[in-house]
C-alpha cells in the first residue's frame, strides 16, 4: 500500500531535464567589443552609420544582409583593416574590452594580432604549408617552439591530420578548402582572441563548407567569431548572435544600416523587425 | 559533417523518450490510485503531470528551432516531424492519466465487486506494454514492432467492453450509478491510450516508410503517401 509513502513507483531509470543548446542569457554575457553609433564613409559615400551593437565573448555572431549593405565594411572595421583603404573615414567607437581601437597612440598591428582576419578567397603565401602558420609567429618574434605551435594550429584548425606528412609542400597544393582551413591555422598560430571571417565558405564547394562550419563550432571555446555571410542558412546554423543589415535610401543616397540584432534562434522564428521578416523569408534581397 | 544539428536531433529525440517514461509513472500511479483509493497519490500524478508539459514544451522549442535554423531534409525531415507528432501523443496520454487520477477522487464509497478493478488492471497493463512497444519501436526503428501495437489495441478494446458490460450489472442505486459513470469514463480514457500508442506506432511507419498511412482506417486501405 501507499499511505505511508506517496512516492509513485517508477520502472524506468530517473529522468533528467535535457540541457537544450542555448545562446547563453545576457547575464552570462562577456562583452568583448562595444561599437557606439559607427559610422564609415569612404571619400562622399557612406558605407555604414549609426551601429550599436556589443560582440560577446566565445560565441558566433554572424552579420548577413543584402550585397552593399556594410557588412563587410563593418567587420573590417573591428580590426582597421579600413585603415587601408584610401579615403576611408571612422567615426564613433569600436571599444574593445572598453579600450577605444581608434584611440590616439593605438597600434593597429597590436590590434589585427589580437583580431585575427579570413577572407572570402583563400590567399596562403606561395610558401611551405610550415612557412604558411609559422610566418606570423616568426614577424611577431614568437620563435619559441615554433614547431609545436605550427602542429597546435593546424590541429585546431582541423587540417594537421591531412597535411602532416607534407609540411614542407607548397601551400598552393592544397584543395580550396584545405588552403581556407590552413588560412584560418595561420590566423590562430598567433593566438589572437577573436577571429574575423569574411565569407569564408563562399568560394567552397558543400563538403569544405561543412568543414568550416564544423570548425567554427569547435573553435568558439577558445575564440570569440565574428562572421560574415551571404548564406543566410548558414548563420541559421552556425551562430550565437545574428545581426541583419540593410540599406537605407534617403535622398537618393544610399546607406548600410543595423537593423536588428538579435540571438538567432529569435531572429529565424520570430524576428522583431518586418525587415527582417522580409529577408530572411526571401521576399526581399 | 553536420554534428551539432545532429546532436540536437539525439538530445530532441531522448527529450521524448524521457516524456514517454514519465507517461509510464503517471499511468501506474494513475491505476495505483484508482485500485487503492489513494488521493494522495491521485494528486502527485496531477502534479507530475507538469513534468510531462515541461518536456512537450521544450522539444516543440526544439522542432520549431530545427526547422528554422537546419532545414533538415529526406530521413531527418521525417524524424524531425515524427517527433513532432509523437511528442503530442504522449502529451494527450498524460492527460488521460489525470482524468483517470481525478477521477478516482471523485468516486462515491462503495465497494463493487473486485472483478472491476481487475478489468482495469489488465487494461492498464497493457496499455504499459503498448507504450513501452511504441517507444521501443520509434527507438529501434522496428516497423514489425510498430505494426503490431494493433493487435494489442484490438485487446484493450475488448477489455473496455466489458468493463462496459459490468457497469450495466451494477444496478440502479443512485451511488452505484454514479460509480458506474466515473469508471466508463476511466476505462474510455484507457482505451483512448491504447489508441495514441498505435498512433505512434503509425509515426514509426512513416519515419521508416515514409509514407503515412493509418494501421486501421478500414474505409481507405491504400495509403496516402505518394
Amino acid at each position: 500500500m501507499m499511505t505511508d509513502d506517496v512516492t509513485i513507483p517508477v520502472d524506468v531509470a530517473p529522468v533528467e531535464i535535457a540541457q537544450e543548446r542555448r545562446t547563453p542569457s545576457p547575464t552570462q554575457r562577456k562583452v568583448v567589443f562595444d561599437i557606439r553609433d559607427l559610422a564609415v564613409t569612404y571619400g562622399p559615400t557612406t558605407a555604414i552609420s549609426g551601429v550599436d551593437l556589443e560582440i560577446y565573448g566565445n560565441l558566433i555572431t554572424a552579420f548577413i544582409g543584402p550585397s552593399g549593405c556594410g557588412k563587410s565594411t563593418f567587420i573590417r572595421s573591428l580590426n582597421r583593416m579600413n585603415d587601408l583603404v584610401p579615403g576611408a573615414k571612422v567615426d564613433g567607437q569600436v571599444l574593445y574590452h572598453g579600450q577605444d581601437i581608434y584611440g590616439d597612440g593605438v597600434d593597429p598591428v597590436e590590434v589585427r594580432r589580437r583580431v585575427g582576419m579570413v577572407f572570402q578567397r583563400a590567399n596562403p603565401f606561395p610558401k611551405s604549408i610550415y612557412d604558411n602558420v609559422a610566418w606570423g609567429p616568426r614577424v611577431l618574434g614568437m620563435k619559441k617552439n615554433l614547431d609545436e605551435r605550427v602542429e597546435k594550429a593546424l590541429t585546431r584548425a582541423a587540417l594537421w591530420d591531412e597535411v602532416k606528412d607534407r609540411l614542407k609542400k607548397s601551400a598552393l597544393s592544397l584543395s580550396g578548402g584545405q588552403q581556407q582551413r590552413l588560412c584560418i591555422a595561420r590566423a590562430i598560430a598567433i593566438e589572437p582572441e577573436v577571429l574575423l571571417l569574411d565569407e569564408p565558405a563562399s568560394a567552397l564547394d558543400p563538403i569544405a563548407t561543412a568543414a568550416i562550419e564544423e570548425l567554427m563550432h569547435d573553435l568558439k571555446d577558445q575564440y570569440t567569431i565574428v562572421i560574415v555571410t551571404h548564406n543566410m542558412q548558414q548563420a541559421a546554423r552556425v551562430a550565437d548572435m545574428t545581426a541583419f543589415f540593410s540599406l537605407q535610401v534617403e535622398e537618393g543616397k544610399r546607406t548600410g544600416i543595423l537593423v536588428e540584432y538579435e540571438n538567432t534562434d529569435k531572429l529565424f522564428t520570430n524576428p522583431a523587425d518586418k525587415r527582417t521578416e522580409d529577408y530572411v523569408t526571401g521576399r526581399f534581397g | 559533417m553536420r554534428t551539432t544539428f545532429q546532436e540536437d536531433l539525439n538530445l530532441l529525440e531522448s527529450t521524448l523518450h524521457e516524456e514517454g517514461a514519465l507517461v509510464l509513472r503517471a499511468l501506474r500511479g494513475a491505476l495505483n490510485a484508482l485500485e487503492q483509493r489513494d488521493h494522495e497519490l491521485a494528486d502527485e500524478v496531477i502534479a507530475f503531470d507538469d513534468d510531462v508539459d515541461q518536456r512537450y514544451i521544450s522539444i516543440e522549442e526544439g522542432v520549431q528551432t530545427l526547422l528554422a535554423r537546419q532545414t533538415p531534409v529526406a530521413s531527418d525531415l521525417r524524424l524531425v516531424l515524427a517527433i513532432l507528432h509523437v511528442n503530442l501523443h504522449l502529451e494527450r496520454m498524460a492527460d488521460y492519466c489525470v482524468t483517470i487520477a481525478k477521477l478516482s477522487k471523485l468516486v462515491p464509497d462503495v465497494e463493487p465487486s473486485p472483478r472491476f478493478i481487475e478489468g482495469f488492471e489488465e487494461m492498464g497493463s497493457r496499455c504499459e506494454e503498448m507504450i513501452r512497444i511504441a517507444l521501443d519501436s520509434f527507438a529501434n526503428r522496428d516497423l514489425e514492432a510498430a505494426e503490431s501495437l494493433v493487435t494489442l489495441d484490438e485487446l484493450i478494446d475488448r477489455a473496455n467492453r466489458r468493463v462496459v458490460e459490468r457497469i450495466l450489472e451494477l444496478g440502479e442505486a443512485q451511488a452505484m450509478r454514479e460509480y458506474g459513470l466515473r469508471m466508463v469514463l476511466v476505462s474510455r480514457s484507457l482505451e483512448r491510450i491504447g489508441d495514441h500508442a498505435v498512433d505512434i506506432g503509425e509515426q514509426v511507419a512513416y519515419l521508416l516508410t515514409a509514407e503515412f498511412r493509418e494501421f486501421t482506417d478500414a474505409t481507405h486501405p491504400t495509403s496516402r503517401g505518394s
